[in-house]
């Protein structure tokens, strides 16, 4: 079986390489993204089997990147994580409508990250 | 030149005073016309008296000259001629009050002084003896100008009478006509005082009663629309100064308005550039430690705790911070949507979980596992219970802290209770404002901001809750709130 593919969208530098670095000793595959617009291609071109959505990107935010994905038919169901910056700013409600399927709020522990991608889509 | 509210109400007031003046000459001159036909009427009575004494007179004459004849004596006589002087006097007086009948009245004289001569004549043939002559004289000339005199003055009584009813006619057709002016002048000033009046008042009354309506939405916030008052006068003034009000008010609102989200888009930056730096800290010191880089020693392990536990205490400071912000900016909103009570107290055990273990407390929740689903802002009440539940574990040594919630008809109690250092009674009171903790000792020992409870009560409130705290110095503490089981409409600071 091969590798699961895993998408992060997020324009951050340091905040991309916790998440390449967590995944380092699992088998799951990373695609990159730094804004909306190339996000969304990236996930229509390679169909990941997971995204991971920051909510604030240069461009295309990632909210109106949700509801572009779930209108493409090769992304309509793939499950995507948004990572709101304040979650008690109702950005998880404007996530959840927006199609994303979990969320979570920045900071973000990585356990709790790749416990969420486990349960999501299980390693290969 | 504008016409003053001053000006129009004098005006309005000068052209009722003159309707009144006209009224009161129309009365007047009317008035006087009855006066003069009253004048006439008098006239022509004494013109017919005076001619029935003239036909009086002739008729005495005539028996005084008879009753010489029978009875010659002198004093008859002197009789006779003393009314003759008295006739002549009768006849003077007629020239005053019949002037207008010199013709008839020239008549009478001639017949009169010829009458006079005869009765004179006769008088004298008497006093001379000769009875028989005199009486020939009476019956042949004195007689006949009697008879004469009586026709013309019947004649002019005759007139006089006339001219009376006449009068009387004309005087009632004259008081008909001026009774119609006088009505029709009165009923006109009426009217067109009333006209006036309410020309004058509607001109007043309808800019106010526009200018309140404009008011009103002022009042309400609306600044989109300018009162139009034509009017050239002090409220014509008003109203512009108004409108000036409106546009003034309707920019400094704007200003605010822009001013007010400036603040929040900061306070928004602020939290997101502060949470980018603490995400990278704490997600590559939580992968140090789950030893995704190497293996780690365990007396590095401690140091690599202390900064995770330091961190996220110094993200729950930023958020406070920024959450009271919000609070003051009067930015917070709430975000309702249904929740499970369950699952809002398991985050909370879950994520404090690990500091009770640390601290060796008994960390317990009891829910009812039958509650309905709520309806509220599920986040915020979250962070009352972290800021309750992590006050209650940051302030027990030993023990247990206990999350218990309860459903009363429709409203929520949430409780935390703890076996921690309790609060004084005096403090009891003032715990929730803002930078409030016990006493300086318990920052010191404790540390925190002191915003916890303040944000906690706020957003207690902005649910339509209260929230009350029991405490006994050194054996425990006691929080609880209470929340709607389903919100209606949020509620703003």
């Amino acid at each position: 079986m091969n590798a699961r593919t895993i998408l992060y969208v997020e324009d951050n530098e340091l905040n991309r390489k916790i998440v390449r670095d967590m995944l380092r000793r699992t088998s799951y595959r990373l695609l990159e993204a730094t804004d909306g617009e190339t996000g969304i291609a990236i996930a229509r071109a390679e169909c990941p089997d997971l995204i991971l959505m920051d909510i604030q990107l240069p461009k295309v935010s990632g909210l109106e990147a949700m509801r572009v994905l779930r209108q493409a038919s090769e992304t309509a169901h793939t499950p995507i994580i948004a990572i709101t910056s304040f979650a008690l700013s109702g950005d998880d409600q404007k996530a959840k409508d927006a199609g994303a399927s979990a969320y979570l709020a920045k900071p973000y522990s990585p356990r709790e990250l790749l416990d969420m991608i486990r349960e999501l889509v299980p390693e290969a | 030149m504008p016409a003053t509210v001053h000006a129009k109400l004098l005006a309005a007031f000068l052209i009722i005073v003159l309707l009144l003046i006209t009224v009161g000459a129309v009365g007047l001159q009317v008035l006087s016309g009855v006066n003069r036909r009253a004048d006439d009427l008098v006239k022509l009575q004494r013109k017919i008296a005076a001619y029935r004494q003239l036909q009086h007179d002739t008729t005495s004459q005539l028996y005084s000259v008879s009753s010489a004849l029978v009875v010659p004596e002198e004093h008859t006589l002197d009789a006779t001629l003393r009314q003759l002087n008295q006739s002549g006097y009768d006849l003077d007086r007629l020239q005053f009050v019949a002037k207008d009948e010199v013709d008839l009245l020239g008549q009478v004289r001639d017949d009169y002084e010829k009458f006079i001569a005869v009765v004179t004549h006769v008088v004298e043939l008497i006093r001379g003896g000769k009875v028989k002559e005199g009486r020939e004289l009476q019956l042949t000339q004195a007689g006949p100008l009697a008879d004469r005199l009586e026709r013309i003055t019947n004649q002019l009584v005759n007139r006089a009478e006339a001219d009376m009813v006449a009068s009387i006619e004309a005087g009632e057709d004259a008081y008909r006509t001026s009774r119609w002016v006088v009505i029709g002048f009165a009923v006109a000033s009426i009217g067109l005082a009333l006209t006036l009046g309410y020309v004058i008042s509607w001109s007043l009354i309808d800019p106010v009663q526009r200018m309140d309506a404009r008011l009103r939405e002022i009042a309400a916030g609306d600044f989109s629309r300018h009162v139009a008052v034509p009017n050239r006068d002090e409220l014509g003034a008003l109203a512009a100064n108004l409108n000036r009000m409106n546009d003034e008010l309707g920019r400094v609102y704007r200003e605010l308005a822009a001013a007010s989200r400036h603040k929040s888009e900061f306070l928004a930056n602020v939290s997101h550039e502060l949470r980018t730096p603490m995400n990278a800290i704490l997600g590559f010191n939580e992968l140090i430690l789950d030893g995704i880089y190497g293996d780690v020693p365990p007396d590095v392990k401690v140091p690599l705790t202390d900064i995770q536990n330091s961190g996220k205490h110094l993200l729950r400071l930023i958020n406070n911070v920024l959450d009271l912000s919000k609070i003051e900016a009067g930015r917070m909103e709430l975000t309702p949507a249904e929740y499970l009570v369950q699952d809002t107290v398991e985050r909370v055990r879950a994520s404090l979980g690990s500091l009770a273990a640390q601290k060796g407390i008994d960390f317990v929740t009891a829910v009812p596992p039958d509650l309905p689903t709520a309806l509220a802002d599920a986040g915020r009440i979250t962070q009352c219970l972290m800021n309750l539940a992590g006050n209650a574990l940051k302030f027990t040594r030993e023990g247990r802290v206990e999350i218990a919630v309860e459903l009363r008809g429709d409203l929520l109690y949430y409780r935390v209770t703890d076996t921690g250092i309790g609060i004084a009674d005096d403090q009891l009171e003032t715990i929730f404002g803002q930078f409030h903790q016990g006493d300086a000792t318990i920052t010191r020992e404790f540390g925190g901001t002191g915003l916890g409870l303040s944000i906690t009560k706020k957003i207690v409130e902005m649910h339509g809750g209260r929230i009350w705290v029991e405490s006994e110095l050194g054996k425990g503490s006691s929080f609880c709130f209470t929340i709607p089981l389903r919100l209606e409409a949020p509620k703003g600071v």
